[in-house]
């Protein structure tokens, strides 16, 4: 059904509508579920049921914690940058939907497969950063301060390993296409010939997005809430769906470059469509994601720009030369 | 004047891009229109945990990870260097091959350089 949706849509400017059209939808009532998973996950880590009143097992309660933001006033600090504090919560916002541009829900169900695909992502994924560092600093508060200090350390330790992670698919596929990278991988998901490569896309990644164990930006056991201290009602939502979207953006580029995308293990399809096969490993690797920040103790500032530089990042280089070799070999 | 398709690459870009702004400042719209609003003296003051606030928190700060940011910026630029090796790759016999451990080479020497002077050893403030 899909293909003749997708065949009637064709090519050109109308694609582009209806997809901006269904990513709008999609990517709110993703960051909705998100949410709400995020807290039964939570929960029933913590061996109590998470929300349960708003709703059959609570699934309502984040639209009600959603109007309940629109309604809160929204402060700006006397002594802030008025500026720049009301501009970052938009700017976070402003990248998350080009991603969902090139990002391969199914063989035919990419709005614009561009020959820069991923480095698209990744170019827009650096806005995020940004904006975190203008919102804590234009706060002028030292927990949001030291917040966006963090996060940049952060961004500085860990770009490096998700770039050379990256790298060595690349060197693999000859191309940033989405849907080359995922066809490349029609009998091997690259998770089997590149395992290193994956697992320091993972972590790298997971500090990306600022989530535990690597959430010192935010920390809020030491820093209240971090960057986003001063942000209340619908600018601190932004920030909020902000990262629950990007966590799914990061989690899809995760599916799509090492878990073959639509495609089935071993290229067995057992009968799935492509669409469900993507979304069935995007949502695996977003429980993860949340397995992590419920498990794992936060890391310290100076052990998480130390393990990158030590381990990571040789790591990622000798991975690169390896697969230079291989690739040369067969 | 570009080719049609790049143009349209870019525009759909722009459109998402227009887009996403739209729809981050609509609620905020929503909200400022809706919201309640409060007053008293310390509405707006800079929060810290429930105490009078105690000067700016624009001071000099040690970003103690500078050196960190200055490995960073010189490889940050030599990664983007690699992306169009990485699409050109397989295409010469075994050129790139060596071209590639060369340029690779060069760049791990930045950390072993930086292990040996002892940027990766964080030292309490005396």
């Amino acid at each position: 059904m899909t293909e003749t949706v997708v065949a009637a849509a064709g090519s050109g400017w109308l694609r582009i509508i209806i997809g901006l059209i269904v990513v709008l939808l999609f990517s709110q009532l993703n960051a909705l579920f998100l949410v709400w998973l995020e807290r039964k996950v939570a929960g029933h880590i913590q061996l109590r049921p998470g929300p349960m009143e708003v709703g059959p097992h609570g699934i309502l309660q984040t639209i009600a914690d959603g109007i309940k933001l629109v309604g809160k006033e929204l402060i700006t600090p006397r002594s802030a940058d008025r500026i720049l504090f009301v501009i970052a919560p938009v700017l976070v916002f402003m990248p998350v939907l080009v991603a969902f541009l090139v990002l391969p829900f199914d063989q035919h169900l990419i709005i614009r497969d561009m020959n820069v695909g991923l480095l698209l992502i990744f170019a827009f994924s650096t806005f995020s950063v940004l904006a975190i560092l203008l919102g804590g600093w234009a706060s002028n508060n030292k927990y949001a301060l030291l917040g966006a200090i963090r996060s940049v350390a952060q961004n500085v330790a860990y770009e490096i390993p998700l770039l050379l992670s990256v790298m060595s698919v690349v060197l693999m596929t000859h191309s940033f296409r989405f849907s080359e990278i995922v066809a490349a991988q029609h009998r091997f998901w690259f998770i089997f010939l590149q395992p290193v490569a994956g697992l320091i896309f993972f972590i790298a990644a997971t500090a990306e997005t600022n989530r535990a164990p690597f959430d010192i930006p935010e920390a809020e056991s030491e820093l209240i809430a971090g960057f986003h201290t001063e942000y209340s009602g619908m600018r601190f939502g932004l920030f909020f769906l902000a990262e629950y979207t990007n966590m799914f953006i990061v989690s899809a580029v995760a599916a799509s470059l090492f878990f073959g995308g639509w495609q089935g293990p071993f290229g067995f399809s057992l009968g799935l469509p492509g669409l469900v096969w993507f979304l069935i490993k995007v949502y695996i690797l977003l429980f993860v994601l949340m397995w992590f920040r419920w498990t794992f103790p936060r890391v310290r500032f100076d052990q998480l720009m130390n393990f990158s530089w030590k381990v990571m990042i040789p790591l990622s280089l000798a991975n690169l030369l390896v697969t230079a070799v291989v690739v040369k070999l067969i | 004047m570009l080719p049609k398709e790049l143009l349209t690459d870019f525009l759909a870009v722009a459109l998402f891009v227009a887009v996403g702004v739209v729809f981050a400042v609509v609620p905020l719209i929503i909200s400022s229109l809706v919201a309640r609003r409060s007053s008293g003296v310390t509405r707006d003051e800079t929060y810290e945990s429930g105490m009078e606030t105690i000067g700016s928190a624009w001071i000099q700060f040690t970003a103690a990870y500078y050196i960190y940011a200055l490995i960073f910026v010189a490889f940050d630029v030599d990664v983007l260097y690699l992306f169009p090796v990485a699409i050109a790759y397989g295409g010469y016999a075994i050129r790139d091959l060596v071209e590639v451990v060369v340029f690779v080479g060069i760049l791990s020497l930045a950390i072993v350089y930086a292990w040996c002077k002892g940027v990766f050893e964080w030292q309490p403030k005396k």
